[in-house]
């Protein structure tokens, strides 16, 4: 039954990341252009809608939260230093290659997949010599902001929210302009 | 009814129909399974039958990452086929090389460059994505939306050096 639920969210996951156009390498690449944020409107829409659902939720007392991920923060900023290179180098991360091999696209289904799982292999080897120095500076845990900063979790799920809305109204609004030139 | 149909089909949706749609499946897969969504853990999971294979003592693939066909690896099978559903849904659905116009001005339309660089961007991202502690859906969308500050540090990281790759690949053409 677990494989069934999974399948069935990965089918929706690697249909939203098609519909979105994810699996195209110049959205991925313009994003870091600053010319077509498709990617950051799509990936924080996603962020607002989970987190008013979770936290609702779970203030209903519906639902407890998964273990989150941890936060260590030398780890995690280097981390996403590493990553963004590869992103803005090849156009895509392990989720849209996935789904756009899906779609045929050779380019991701061969040297791609092989890629990520090459990579894999090369962390897991050298896991010991990286990880638990890494991971030891400055680590919180796995905490989360509301917990951290002792703020209201709902109070903070509204001003993100609100902070997204401003963000997608200037954003669009920044293109609109530029269309009129 | 026929309206609604012509939206679903069509090539790209607006990213944020998309994104409401990728937020709900996240919140399905809390409820539904008391995990979150992600990508790069699959691979380490499969990567753990060759990683043994090298080096069957490994810490890693023995207690950390096992191989399995796990939760995060069925996800990705189901991410394959939902690519897959999208491109039909479309008629865009096609075995393909160098698709992509705007890599061919940038990068030249080699098609074995494309590969190594495919390649190569792959390992980048996947070793990455292991110190880090998750990829742009395990960690970036499914840690930011529970509010996890590993999720924010990850994408300012992220666009930080995104932004600057970019900037040294387009150079003026930036």
């Amino acid at each position: 039954m677990t494989y069934v639920i999974a399948l069935v969210l990965g089918v929706f996951f690697g249909f939203s990341l098609n519909k979105a156009g994810l699996t195209k390498y110049n959205k991925i690449v313009n994003v870091f252009r600053l010319n077509d944020l498709a990617v950051l409107k799509f990936m924080m829409t996603a962020l607002v809608v989970a987190m008013i659902g979770l936290y609702g939720l779970k203030g209903l007392g519906l639902v407890a939260f998964p273990a989150v991920p941890t936060t260590y923060v030398v780890g995690n900023i280097v981390g996403g230093l590493i990553f963004g290179i590869g992103m803005a180098l090849a156009g895509y991360c392990p989720g849209t290659c996935v789904a756009g091999s899906g779609e045929g696209k050779l380019d991701y289904l061969i040297p791609g997949l092989l890629g990520f799982l090459t990579g894999a292999v090369l962390y897991g080897l050298t896991y010991q010599q990286v990880f638990p120095k890494i991971s030891a500076i400055a680590n919180y845990g796995d905490v989360i902001l509301p917990d951290l900063w002792h703020i209201n979790p709902y109070l903070a799920v509204l001003v993100f929210t609100i902070m997204a809305l401003l963000l997608f109204y200037l954003i669009d609004r920044a293109g609109l302009q530029r269309k009129k030139k | 009814m026929k309206w609604l149909i012509k939206q679903i089909r069509k090539e790209e949706w607006s990213p944020y129909v998309a994104g409401v749609l990728l937020g709900i499946v996240g919140i399905l897969t809390v409820v539904l399974s008391q995990s979150l969504l992600g990508a790069s853990g699959g691979f380490e999971n499969l990567a753990a039958y060759i990683g043994k294979a090298i080096d069957p003592k490994n810490m890693y693939f023995n207690y950390v990452m096992p191989a399995g066909i796990t939760f995060p690896v069925v996800l990705l099978v189901g991410v394959f086929f939902g690519g897959m559903l999208g491109a039909l849904s479309s008629g865009t659905f096609k075995f393909r090389t160098m698709d992509d116009e705007q890599w061919k001005q940038a990068l030249g339309k080699q098609t074995w460059k494309r590969w190594l660089l495919l390649f190569i961007g792959a390992i980048i991202l996947e070793y990455a994505a292991g110190i880090a502690g998750g990829c742009t859906s395990g960690l970036a969308i499914s840690g930011g939306m529970l509010l996890v500050p590993a999720a924010f540090l990850f994408i300012v990281g992220m666009f930080a050096s995104g932004i600057v790759t970019a900037l040294i690949i387009y150079g003026k053409k930036y």
